[in-house]
């Protein structure tokens, strides 16, 4: 049985059904009520966040709260698109609540200007997905573990100059539902030809298939142990990208940002020597993750922003709505290279 | 450590906010492309868009809000904008890239030309125009969950038009007026019938039965009397159908009872064609009347146009339509003629009653008003994100061509789900220039297949010199040692040779005439393969086209654009919202795909040649068969079906 969000099932208005039309026609009209059910927080207003809010919010999700405890900065009006020039010194999330708001009047749109490790745990059970951007690692851990308990969608991400991830935790056994066309037999009698068919069946029909998928934790997906055997045979089939998000991680533990241009030549030292330190710490050869990536990792880079915002904002949407194949788990982006691609990591 | 200006070094941030862009359209990619562009630092951007907003946009082209229904896209794209980029320079045009104003000279003042459009003549006319005046074209294309971007440069990849794309598929006159066997077929003889009564009536959009039908035949003596009887006995066809629809008052009663019962009850005549068919049931004005319920009793689930209702339902939207599209035309006079718009909503009954009876006419399950608009309308589904994510890759690529680095630009493909190497979006290598492209190849040179004695001069022109080699403003003149011309570009002049055959200018066999588009500066020769034998409601066959697993042959052109965009002459800028939701996308493909039949599609708009193609995989070198999907709505193209099991079961 397909678990339903446990809300009243919203009625579509005209209003919506115009607005939503083309959206409507890929995904269906019960994959938009259950979008127009979901409430959804997201932390963090850089340039990921504010492709994520726009998403979301044209998608049609019943809330959307943005919270961030940051300030608008110059850098800020390079990177995102919902914070007018003059607010800077403003929080970013009540910056950006304007444009938000005006992407989609039927969507109650809200800010906060807090930090996420403030909040009680309360705070995040009031929401049907959680999405974290420019979150440190416990941060995130944590907020993965307290939500995967209840139920909750979680999704984190970041963009780090040309690269980008996204991971997913939609919990122990998430279920949905697939679109599938129906197949049509030919008719046994080839004497008669297909035009001999009593009844006309329509070639597009198509049917829902049920289906059912298992996340693990962020905290098991960060905590590969790549010591055995298996693990070092499966690791020439591994995004290198993976290690590198372990280094950015790292970074940003250690000193509470990521990597910034005004700091970009000691900021490039010190990656280096995460870098060795984290592949060390893994039994890793440090070749792995070769010295290139130093370059190219300063900054959120606005086209990156939204390729990853893209593909995080539709697994929220598939989420919300239980419908299609969520992406298993993580989603790295390459921009340097035009790759993206989806891996499992954790538990087997 | 390189100095960085944000993400980017220091020389490329410089050049970002000198050179020139160009972004043709400003909808569902155009929006998302112009914020990137300018968060990026691209400073000096020229947008164009010939349309105006409509509230189905909102959904994704989120530079609009509903206040700006009925404005201008590129203009309220602009604005919007300078909203949150107060600096950057942007020109916007409320016009058609078609326009003789934007010459070669107008694209040379571009570094980058980047396309965000929605319909292949535009594309075709976008590449000429950056070939000729040798400036990189990114190229890129969205439907539903699938997308694809790529990177043209003269003599160094493939243009545009190097490999033949799909044509739209168009289904033959007998299936559309004798034998209708999917919704589909019902649906295009709806539209035709409109078209017959209240808008422009077109000899190649006949709505009654077809005599001449080959297979109605029980012999070959039998089909050319009938073909013979068509046109000389004062059939069915004689009498206009416009002229007889006003005849009659346009009475709604009298129409039904013609198309749905009379027209039905001669084709039951027809006895071959059902001899292996279930046979048409005709319908009964007065019995439907009687028979039919009150609608409230059925419970609603869905919006209100996904209800299907019952015949008698559509008997009454069918009368109700007929006498509101009456009055339109009353209104506006003589000679007046309605265009067929999927957001007119009386248009629109119209052809969901029609299409509905006929539907159930030919034993077919009904469809409801939603699904007939997606059909008759030729709907492309669209979201935000697809759009957010091609766009933000046009930029990448957009970025190496700044920067110098055009080897290092890629076709990246972006799938519903990751293919069997785990990846989401695939880059791939661009491949070279195709030596024997009709458009970027040195010479180009085609072979055409037609019937000289029955091609009229006005068919060259607009079947195929427009439609189908996707000139705008096409010269030509006979290269028989007199440079005869043929057709001039200039309004008016060649208008007396219209009406002619190509072999009243002593074209025949082997003849070669030079087609020029001077706008493009393109120069194509034709080589004129003289014919007989094409097949029926085939008017001419370009030779060398890949062949298709089942070729239906490209019949009646002209058929197939006034399908897909309600608009019949594609290659003209449209005013109305009708024709911008129209047909094609790039070919969005994806590696081990499962080899389809090119079934009859819920979008009128489905590939029909099988051409394969190879991509190398950027990072493997491995080389990818793939094949043009056909409706990209239904998943069942993706990579990875590897579900032969649709049972429950844990993804691994």
């Amino acid at each position: 049985m397909i678990d339903m969000i446990a809300k009243e099932d919203p009625i579509i208005s005209e209003e919506e059904a115009a607005q939503y039309d083309r959206q409507i026609r890929l995904w269906g009209l019960d994959a938009q009520k259950r979008l127009r059910g979901s409430r959804v927080l997201l932390v963090g207003l850089g340039g990921l966040g504010a492709e994520v809010a726009k998403n979301l919010i044209l998608a049609g999700v019943k809330g959307l709260t943005m919270l961030d405890h940051e300030k608008v900065s110059q850098e800020s009006c390079r990177a995102q698109f919902l914070v007018p020039v003059t607010a800077q010194g403003e929080n970013r999330a009540q910056a950006s609540l304007e444009r938000a708001q005006y992407l989609n009047p039927m969507v109650e749109v809200r800010a906060q200007a807090e930090r996420a490790e403030d909040q009680p745990d309360d705070f995040f059970l009031q929401f049907d997905a959680v999405c974290l951007t420019c979150c440190s690692r416990d941060l995130m851990v944590r907020v993965d573990q307290l939500c995967s308990k209840h139920n909750i969608k979680v999704f984190c991400g970041n963009v780090y100059g040309y690269y980008g991830y996204m991971f997913s935790d939609l919990g122990p056994e998430y279920n949905y539902v697939e679109e599938k066309p129906k197949m049509v037999k030919p008719s046994g009698d080839t004497n008669d030809g297909p035009k001999a068919k009593k009844a006309k069946v329509d070639p597009n029909e198509t049917t829902m298939v049920k289906k059912t998928a298992s996340f693990c934790s962020l905290k098991e997906a960060l905590e590969v142990d790549w010591t055995t055997e298996k693990a070092k045979a499966g690791l020439k089939r591994t995004p290198v990208d993976y290690f590198l998000l372990h280094v950015l991680l790292k970074f940003r533990t250690d000193k509470g940002r990521d990597p910034a241009p005004q700091s970009s030549g000691e900021d490039a030292r010190l990656l280096r020597q995460i870098r060795d330190d984290v592949l060390e710490s893994m039994g890793l050869n440090r070749e792995l993750l070769s010295d290139d990536f130093v370059s190219y990792c300063f900054s959120e880079m606005a086209p990156v922003c939204a390729v990853v915002g893209g593909v995080l904002g539709q697994e929220v949407v598939k989420a919300l709505s239980q419908r299609d194949a969520p992406h298993k788990n993580i989603f790295f982006f390459d921009g340097r290279k035009g790759n993206g691609v989806v891996d499992y990591f954790g538990p087997q | 450590m390189v100095q960085l200006v944000g993400s980017l070094r220091k020389e490329v941030a410089e050049s970002l906010s000198t050179c020139r862009v160009l972004v043709v359209g400003a909808g569902g990619i155009g929006c998302e492309l112009l914020k990137n562009l300018v968060l990026t630092g691209f400073k000096n951007i020229e947008v164009i868009d010939l349309d105006i907003i409509d509230v189905s946009n909102l959904n994704r082209q989120f530079l609009f809000q509903k206040k700006h229904v009925g404005k201008s896209k590129a203009q309220v794209a602009k604005e919007s904008v300078l909203q949150f980029c107060p600096t950057a320079n942007i020109t916007a045009y409320h016009d058609s890239i078609m326009n003789p104003d934007y010459n070669v000279e107008f694209f040379r003042n571009f570094m980058l030309v980047m396309n965000a459009l929605d319909n292949r003549a535009a594309r075709n006319h976008v590449n000429r125009m950056c070939l000729a005046a040798d400036i990189p074209l990114i190229e890129s294309g969205t439907a539903g969950y699938l997308g694809q971007v790529t990177v043209i440069k003269k003599g160094l990849t493939e243009c545009y038009e190097c490999q033949p794309k799909p044509t739209q598929k168009t289904f033959p006159g007998c299936t559309i007026r004798n034998t209708p066997s999917e919704p589909i077929h019902c649906i295009v003889w709806a539209k035709y019938l409109f078209n017959q009564l209240f808008g422009e009536e077109d000899a190649d959009q006949e709505v009654s039965p077809d005599t001449a039908d080959p297979e109605a035949s029980w012999n070959p003596a039998e089909t050319e009397a009938r073909a013979m009887a068509s046109e000389t006995d004062g059939d069915i066809k004689r009498v206009s159908t416009k002229e007889w629809a006003r005849s009659t008052g346009y009475d709604p009663a009298k129409l039904f009872n013609k198309l749905f019962k009379d027209d039905i009850m001669y084709l039951l005549t027809m006895d071959k064609l059902w001899k292996k068919r279930k046979a048409p049931l005709p319908l009964d004005w007065h019995q439907l009347e009687s028979q039919g319920r009150p609608q409230g009793e059925v419970k609603a689930v869905g919006l209100k146009d996904q209800q299907v209702l019952g015949v008698w339902g559509y008997c009454q939207l069918f009368q109700h339509s007929i006498e509101t599209l009456r009055s339109e035309l009353q209104e506006k006079g003589d000679g007046a003629e309605l265009v067929w718009d999927k957001d007119d909503a009386p248009a629109l009954d119209f052809v969901t009653a029609a299409a509905n009876l006929r539907m159930y006419i030919f034993s077919m399950t009904m469809k409801s008003r939603f699904d007939i608009k997606s059909m008759a309308g030729n709907i492309i589904p669209a979201i935000a994100t697809t759009n957010a994510i091609i766009a933000g890759l046009i930029v990448m690529e957009g970025l190496k061509v700044v920067s110098g680095e055009l080897e290092s630009c890629r076709t990246i493909f972006l799938n519903k789900h990751p293919n069997l190497r785990k990846k989401l979006l695939v880059p791939c290598i661009l491949d070279p220039p195709c030596a024997n492209c009709y458009v970027c190849a040195s010479r180009p040179e085609v072979t055409v297949k037609l019937n000289v004695l029955k091609t009229t001069v006005l068919a060259l022109q607009d079947r195929i010199l427009k439609e189908r080699f996707g000139m705008v403003a096409p010269d030509v003149n006979i290269e028989d040692g007199k440079g005869t011309i043929l057709i001039s570009s200039e309004e008016g002049e060649t208008d007396a040779n219209n009406g002619k055959f190509l072999s009243d200018f002593g074209i025949r066999n082997g003849s070669r005439l030079q087609s020029d588009d001077f706008l493009q500066d393109y120069t194509l020769l034709i080589n004129v393969l003289h014919a007989e034998d094409l097949e029926k409601d085939v008017e001419f066959e370009v030779v060398g086209d890949a062949p298709d697993k089942a070729p239906p042959p490209p019949s009646n052109q002209e058929d197939a654009s006034s399908i897909a965009n309600g608009n019949k002459d594609s290659a003209q800028p449209s005013t109305s919202n009708a024709a911008a939701e129209v047909d094609d996308v790039m070919i969005v493909e994806s590696e081990g795909e499962e080899e389809e039949e090119a079934s009859s599609s819920s979008a009128a708009a489905v590939p029909t040649s099988g051409t394969k193609r190879k991509h190398l995989d950027d990072e493997t070198g491995e080389a990818s068969v793939k094949r043009p999907r056909t409706n990209q709505s239904h998943e069942s193209a993706d990579a990875e079906d590897d579900d032969d099991d649709d049972d429950i079961i844990a993804l691994d």
